[in-house]
């Protein structure tokens, strides 16, 4: 593999626009056998590129630093919709085109948006990354946006929204659970949008949007599996180069959320046989130094079977059917999310005690030597099994890149292996008081 | 390099990830449990789950989880499958374990009781999820009567009927005998693969049993409409669904691409017709499945209630084109670039390519059908899949299974085309 330094030299050569010459950012190790290469175009598009060849396939992210967070009471759900209407027409391709050229080449194209981000990708086959480059470049600036896409997508989205929060109690005691834990940071509107503003978009805020954050200074391509870097970065230098930077970026840091001094407490009903309960408790931002303790945390308490809520609630005690805990991967303190499915004729009071009892009992004495590697080694074992496939590997850069800003995930589990049991247990002290937290308890809809 | 080191070991290596994934394949699934005590086969496989004979359930749950492992034990209609995934360092303890497991379990009272009040909650849990519950009715309606139309997880009846010596004497009958394939894939050499295969788990047996006659499915005449009613929905889950083909029908490649043509890619007419020119539901989609009896094919989609009927009115309409006039030229070829082109995608992992070599063993798929899948796409021709639509896919045998409020979409149901029946379920009925 050539040297970043001499790749890019060649790249550059006879170049002159400012937008279109490459600078090389720096290089890292990905685990013990791969490499990760930054490199920046003049426009301000950051470019990662990481080779593996172990299967004839290729993954191209493109996040965007835009997701809800960027949106305004009134005009929620709007990073969401866009990103429905990055798959219509630009000026140069029909509706329906970029699906089928990418269907037609064996690709699997799709995207996500959430709080802090919008992330576009295609696995393809390795000999598509071209026209993968080709239909990018071009949605990134040629998107047409009319008012049949928009009115079309607008219902598209509806019945998704009634699909998976609406209809769905997890979904839905969610969208409650972030809306009463936060009164004045965007974390508290859904990604989805509220349905009133869904149906209320119209084309020219779907247009403002686009202007405002679709630019290549607010975005990073990844380009991960069996390809030419030499090739990739000299097509994505003659597809993107030609697009300007936009000149204000939206990097504004969001209200701060008040901390909250007393718990919270939200009934909701469902049709539903047996009842529910979702907690959350405020958690620092996924790239705080004490998040990687309090992860571990989690895996003590809800990490599989050997787990002491899973052994606890679903075993021993046979209090619920499932137990479950996740910390918000978010750029701004986010939550620590449990959710109890309790079994038939089971209390949530009682359900709640003993996750008090537990959860202090881990702040009083923390983790188990033993108990604290075999929830590295889960977490190690989990974090492998996401780096399986070349899309894997993408979708893991591409989230470091945009939510963390530098390193690698690697460094994220470097930096379980140095957990100790004292850290667990100030973690869990420190962020898993029922004063923090905000409950949804769930019951069934009275017949 | 790949290769089967003996006719019960198959290999597929990758030093990429410092990970092993072991398989464990029976040829006995739920298609074995007697009539009345369906979901022996899926209870015994969580029973023998709770680990061997001379330590406890807990502590057999600490030691995996401390050697990051995983182990599962997935009962399907034909297959039972162990599978245990580890860091690569710690693979030989994990075997250790694991063999102990299959060679001596516990088989617990206390475990059994414990894991039959599970299962009567899961079954209960599966409530929550409309999606589920409209695949579950689909299935039962569409086999009424027959093998393929049981749960595996059975019925709170049939789960009550079952007691330990029922699982005892499955685990004895086909666990035991060590009638199974080991498969394993990673970062293990062949070689390695083999001898740590031969010391955990010694040949038993040459057979592999579980083969079961299962008769003919039937298709059942008309179109029968089944509202599964559960309260407060303001969206469907709407499926459509009639018989598709066996494994070994002559008609399986020409109906794989026919149905990707129609129904399988985001740029088929289902898709475009329901999602992009309407938006009536985020996803629509048809499936095609196979088996050594003609499997199920359907369409689903999750229409708003207030046009779930004219969704469905919809779908028929394009299922009758599909079926009546076939396809054009340019959709079959689009189909099979589609098909060949992402072919890559089912084995770029070393645990996907082991998982097709696993069928071939275990499910009796057509070794050609793996090794020369772009061959047999690229052969359909646009009659044969014309064809092989209209011999399989009856437009006038259908049934349809709609999850929602029944009052608000009975009676537009009542009146789509060729309707000869409509039934009420409430979401509770077991």
């Amino acid at each position: 593999m050539a040297s970043p330094q001499s790749l890019i030299e060649r790249l550059n050569r006879g170049v002159t626009k400012r937008n279109a010459r490459w600078s090389f950012v720096n290089s890292q190790p990905f685990g013990t056998a791969l490499e990760l290469r930054r490199f920046r175009l003049g426009n301000g598009l950051s470019a990662v590129t990481l080779i593996d060849r172990a299967a004839p396939t290729v993954s191209y992210h493109t996040w965007f630093r835009v997701g809800s967070r960027h949106e305004r009471p009134g005009k929620t759900g709007l990073a969401h919709l866009f990103e429905h209407l990055m798959f219509n027409e630009t000026k140069i391709r029909g509706r329906g085109e970029f699906d089928r050229l990418m269907e037609r080449a064996g690709a699997e194209a799709n995207a996500a948006t959430w709080t802090d981000w919008t992330y576009y990708y295609e696995n393809a086959p390795k000999n598509a990354l071209p026209l993968v480059i080709e239909l990018e470049a071009d949605r990134m600036s040629n998107l047409v946006l009319r008012e049949p896409q928009v009115r079309s997508e607008k219902e598209v989205v509806a019945n998704e929204r009634k699909l998976r929060v609406d209809d769905d109690i997890e979904g839905r005691a969610l969208e409650q659970l972030y809306a009463t834990a936060f009164r004045r940071h965007p974390y508290r509107w859904p990604t989805i949008g509220w349905m009133k503003d869904i149906r209320g978009f119209t084309v020219e805020d779907c247009r403002r949007f686009y202007r405002t954050h679709y630019a290549p200074n607010n975005a990073t391509v990844v380009v991960a599996g069996d390809f030419d870097e030499r090739q990739a970065l000299s097509l994505i230098q003659e597809r993107y180069s030609h697009l300007s930077p936009a000149r204000q970026i939206d990097t504004k840091p969001r209200p701060k959320e008040p901390a909250q001094r007393s718990e919270r407490v939200l009934r909701i009903t469902a049709p539903t046989p047996t009842d529910k309960v979702l907690i959350g408790y405020h958690a620092p931002p996924f790239s705080d130094p004490h998040t990687p303790a309090l992860s571990v945390a989690n895996e003590v308490l809800f990490g599989g079977r050997s787990s002491r809520l899973y052994r606890l609630f679903c075993l021993d005690k046979e209090l619920a059917l499932s137990v479950r805990g996740a910390i918000s991967p978010f750029v701004d303190p986010g939550l620590f999310e449990v959710w109890i499915s309790l079994r038939e004729g089971k209390r949530q009071k009682d359900a709640i005690a003993l996750l008090d009892k537990e959860v202090a009992r881990l702040a009083a004495d923390g983790p188990s030597d033993i108990e604290l590697e075999k929830a590295i080694n889960q977490i190690e074992l989990s974090f492998l099994h996401s780096m399986e496939t070349a899309g894997g590997k993408a979708e893991q850069v591409g989230f470091y890149e945009t939510v963390v800003g530098s390193g690698t995930a690697f460094d994220r589990l470097d930096a379980y292996r140095r957990v100790t049991p004292a850290q667990v247990k100030r973690a869990a002290a420190k962020y898993l008081r029922p004063s923090r937290r905000t409950r949804v308890e769930i019951s069934e809809t009275a017949a | 390099m790949t290769r089967a080191t003996k006719a019960r070991l198959l290999v597929e290596s990758s030093n990429v990830l410092p990970l092993v994934d072991v398989e464990i394949a029976f040829r006995v699934g739920s298609l074995q449990d007697p009539i009345g005590k369906e979901g022996l086969a899926q209870l015994t496989g969580q029973l023998l789950r709770r680990g061997p004979h001379g330590i406890s359930a807990d502590s057999f749950e600490d030691r995996l989880a401390n050697l990051g492992a995983r182990l599962t034990v997935d009962t399907a209609m034909r297959t039972t499958r162990i599978r245990a995934t580890t860091l690569r360092r710690n693979l030989e303890p994990l075997l250790d374990l694991v063999a102990d497991m299959v060679w001596r379990p516990a088989l617990r009272a206390r475990d059994f009781a414990k894991l039959k009040r599970h299962a009567q909650a899961s079954l209960l849990s599966r409530l929550d999820d409309d999606q589920t519950l409209g695949a579950i009715h689909l299935r039962e309606r569409l086999f009424a009567g027959h093998p393929y139309g049981r749960s595996t997880s059975g019925s709170a009846d049939s789960l009550r009927r079952i007691n330990l010596r029922d699982a005892e004497r499955f685990y004895t009958r086909y666990l035991e005998t060590g009638a199974f394939i080991v498969g394993v894939s990673g970062d293990i050499s062949d070689s390695e693969a083999e001898s740590l295969v031969d010391a955990h788990f010694p040949r038993r047996t040459k057979k592999m049993n579980g083969k079961r006659d299962v008769p003919a499915t039937h298709i059942r005449r008309g179109r029968h409409v089944v509202i599964v009613d559960k309260p407060e929905r303001t969206q469907t889950q709407l499926y459509i669904g009639t018989l598709g083909a066996r494994t070994h029908d002559r008609n399986l490649f020409p109906l794989i691409v026919s149905n990707t043509a129609f129904g399988g890619t985001f740029t088929g007419p289902l898709m475009q017709e329901v999602r992009a020119v309407r938006g009536w539901s985020y996803g629509a989609y048809s499936r095609l499945t196979h088996s050594d009896q003609r499997d199920a094919w359907y369409m689903w989609s999750a229409p708003s209630a207030e046009y779930s009927a004219d969704c469905a009115a919809l779908e028929l309409e394009l299922l009758d084109r599909w079926v009546e006039n076939g396809l054009a030229k340019a959709s079959l070829k689009f189909a099979q670039q589609y098909l060949i082109n992402s072919h890559c995608f089912n084995r770029d992992t070393p645990s996907k390519r082991l998982e097709s070599r696993l069928d071939i063993e275990l499910l009796g798929v057509p070794r050609r059908y793996v090794e020369r899948h772009d061959e047999l796409v690229a052969q359909v021709t646009r009659k044969k899949a014309n064809d092989a639509t209209r011999a399989r896919i009856s437009p006038r045998d259908l049934v349809m299974v709609v999850v929602a409020t029944a009052k608000d979409v009975k009676n537009a149901f009542e009146k789509l085309p060729g309707v000869s029946s409509v039934e009420v379920v409430p979401y509770r009925q077991p």
